[in-house]
């Protein structure tokens, strides 16, 4: 009797188990809603796109923003139909998992700057044989480095990783590490904590996608209008902000943005628009095949892309009809 | 005055011996305990193949682009194998765990066996305990880097944070519940309270000592991942996040079903050792 119902419950256990595993994640399907996975918490660096989202809303779109614990969590949720819009640069994942998803807007170009500490280095070939602090493996702040290290011509000692700009900067400024790679906020921060201390190495023509938006190619047909509309209002705000950078600062009291942000960083809005405006940080088409092309070549040195990047083609990562569809509708 | 402490361990001695002298008593017990053995053998294996069977299914469907079948999976564990980078990986994720085991073991026993005994170490210690137990520790990682880095220190701490509170407590309330009428029955006899300790407390509290000690290796396995998936990724949590990063999806399981399956078979084989070393009443009963 004991033994019949052992069996019973294992046996329940068991179907329950393969229920469960088999059970497929239900996909939301709402019209004129769009549900956009940040891989990341909104920060100063996210606000045109918030920007541009709240003038979307304007015009009658149901836009609705959560911000996930990472960029690879952002894509499952897209891949799982939980949300319709992600951003990021699933390459990989497009790449591998033959999941029917599609890049359709470029939002901004990776910008990273190789720093070292000025009393040790001087320039690349200082490096090497030497240690230089990268985000992860398979990141591109990994990329950037081994990019230049083919470029010069030199080997690092070894490549070790420390997740987060602001540690690394944090390390630099104690003295930990020698070599590494920051974003624009942290070199600032370098920049103004110890001056002259620290050199910034110079990086031409590395140029790949860092932030863009992906989707279910059967979400881009069935709420084509909707994609477009979004893609129109990140063209004028993108425009907008290069054209005028202070405009962004504006824009966050407008819709009341980011209001968490403390005071004393509220300066560090212009100068971060300004400084990416300069740099073309942020592109104003939407993407273009060059663009993409830049981006298969980088993302084949951090891993993230596998094979002869020549003979990846634009149109099994990308559709560009929406940029298309918005520069049109914008007149440009 | 040693009476009866002896006589205890002479109750087991025929035990021992049988265990010992092996199969001249044992076998017809044996031959019985084979076949239900043998039985619950095949049922085990009939549910390992349905949970596999489920899994490949569910990755045919497949029920998300990003779930590997089960197969492609076993292959990715297999390539990985090969390539030398998961045993590489294990050999970097054991240093934190076995040291912080090691730690939590020696300092969280001794630490419950004196709460046990003594008031004033209950008083002091049981609070902190209780609340390192009950609170989610995988928020306080980070706080452990702010003080001690991102280096070894820190990752053993985190095994530590997790193990050390519930092999305190089960060898803290394994001592508190020894049978008083044992200890009655020795103080009757006159034993010394080291006497007590060592041959009356400590061998009836032995049980859920050691069940304390799994309970606390498996939460040492918890700490580990998380600290190597929030702190750096080195070892097992690299694989993991690496892997997930450039989208191998089938070598993230591999690695994810590989530490499942190290934390279990390392748990029941301390069982079977605790039985064979310390139980030979329950390998009797239970083999």
């Amino acid at each position: 009797m004991q033994g019949l119902l052992k069996r019973a419950v294992r046996l329940g256990a068991a179907a329950a188990l393969a229920v469960a595993m088999a059970a497929p994640v239900a996909a939301e399907a709402a019209e004129g809603k769009i549900h956009v996975a940040l891989g990341d918490v909104p920060s100063i660096e996210t606000l045109n796109l918030l920007i541009a989202v709240e003038r979307a809303k304007e015009r009658g779109l149901d836009i609705q923003v959560t911000p996930f614990k990472s960029e690879d969590v952002a894509a499952q949720a897209v891949v799982g139909g939980q949300a319709d819009v992600g951003v990021g640069t699933p390459y990989a994942m497009i790449q591998k998992v033959k999941a029917p998803i599609r890049l359709f807007y470029q939002m901004s170009n990776l910008r990273f700057f190789p720093v070292v500490d000025a009393s040790v280095y001087k320039d690349w070939k200082d490096l090497n044989g030497k240690e230089v602090v990268v985000h992860s493996r398979g990141s591109g702040t990994e990329a950037i480095m081994k990019m230049m290290a083919q470029r010069n011509g030199i080997e690092y000692g070894s490549i070790s990783y420390v997740p987060g700009s602001e540690v690394r900067a944090g390390a630099m400024l104690q003295g930990n590490i020698k070599a590494t790679v920051v974003d624009a906020a942290n070199r600032r921060l370098l920049e103004e904590k110890a001056p002259g201390k620290f050199a910034v190495l110079p990086m031409e023509n590395v140029n790949a996608t860092d932030e863009a938006l992906f989707a279910n190619t059967e979400f881009l047909e069935r709420e084509a209008d909707a994609v477009t509309v979004l893609a129109e209002e990140l063209m004028k705000t993108w425009r907008e902000i290069n054209a005028n950078p202070a405009v962004a600062a504006e824009l966050r009291k407008k819709y009341n943005l980011l209001p968490d942000l403390p005071a004393d960083e509220e300066g560090e809005i212009v100068a971060y628009y300004t400084e990416s405006a300069e740099s073309k940080a942020f592109p104003e088409d939407g993407g273009n095949p060059g663009a993409v092309k830049a981006d298969f070549e980088f993302y084949a040195v951090s891993g993230q892309l596998e094979g002869d990047p020549a003979s990846l083609k634009v149109e099994d990562f990308w559709t560009f009809e929406v940029a298309e569809r918005a520069r049109k509708n914008l007149g440009q | 005055m040693t009476e009866l402490p002896r006589a205890s361990f002479n109750e087991r001695a025929p035990a021992r011996a049988a265990v010992a002298e092996g199969d001249g008593i044992a076998v017809p017990l044996r031959a019985g305990a084979e076949r239900a053995g043998d039985h619950v053998f095949w049922w085990r294996l009939a549910s390992i193949a349905i949970v596999c069977g489920a899994w490949e299914i569910a990755g045919r469907i497949p029920i998300n682009y990003a779930f590997p079948s089960f197969f492609e999976t076993a292959l990715a564990f297999g390539r990985m194998i090969a390539d030398g980078s998961l045993p590489k990986a294990y050999v970097s994720t054991l240093q934190p765990l076995l040291l912080g085991i090691a730690i939590s073991a020696g300092l969280g026993i001794g630490l419950g066996i004196l709460m046990g005994l003594r008031r004033t170490a209950e008083w002091f210690g049981a609070p902190v305990f209780i609340v390192l137990q009950s609170a989610p520790v995988a928020a306080l990682i980070p706080l452990i880097t702010f003080v001690y880095g991102i280096g070894l220190t820190s990752k053993t701490l985190a095994v530590i944070a997790l193990a050390l509170p519930v092999i305190v407590l089960n060898s803290y309330k394994a001592v508190r519940n020894v049978n008083p009428s044992l200890v009655a029955m020795a103080r009757s006899f006159l034993a010394s309270r080291w006497q007590q300790i060592l041959r009356i407390i400590l061998p009836d509290a032995s049980p859920l000592i050691f069940a304390g000690l799994r309970l606390g290796i498996a939460a040492g396995f918890i700490g580990v991942v998380l600290a190597e998936l929030l702190i750096t990724p080195t070892g097992i949590g690299d694989l993991i996040t690496y892997h997930r990063s450039v989208a191998d999806y089938a070598e993230m399981y591999a690695v994810i079903v590989s530490i499942i399956l190290f934390s279990a078979v390392t748990l029941s084989v301390l069982q079977k050792l605790e039985i064979v070393l310390f139980r030979p009443e329950q390998r009797e009963a239970g083999a």
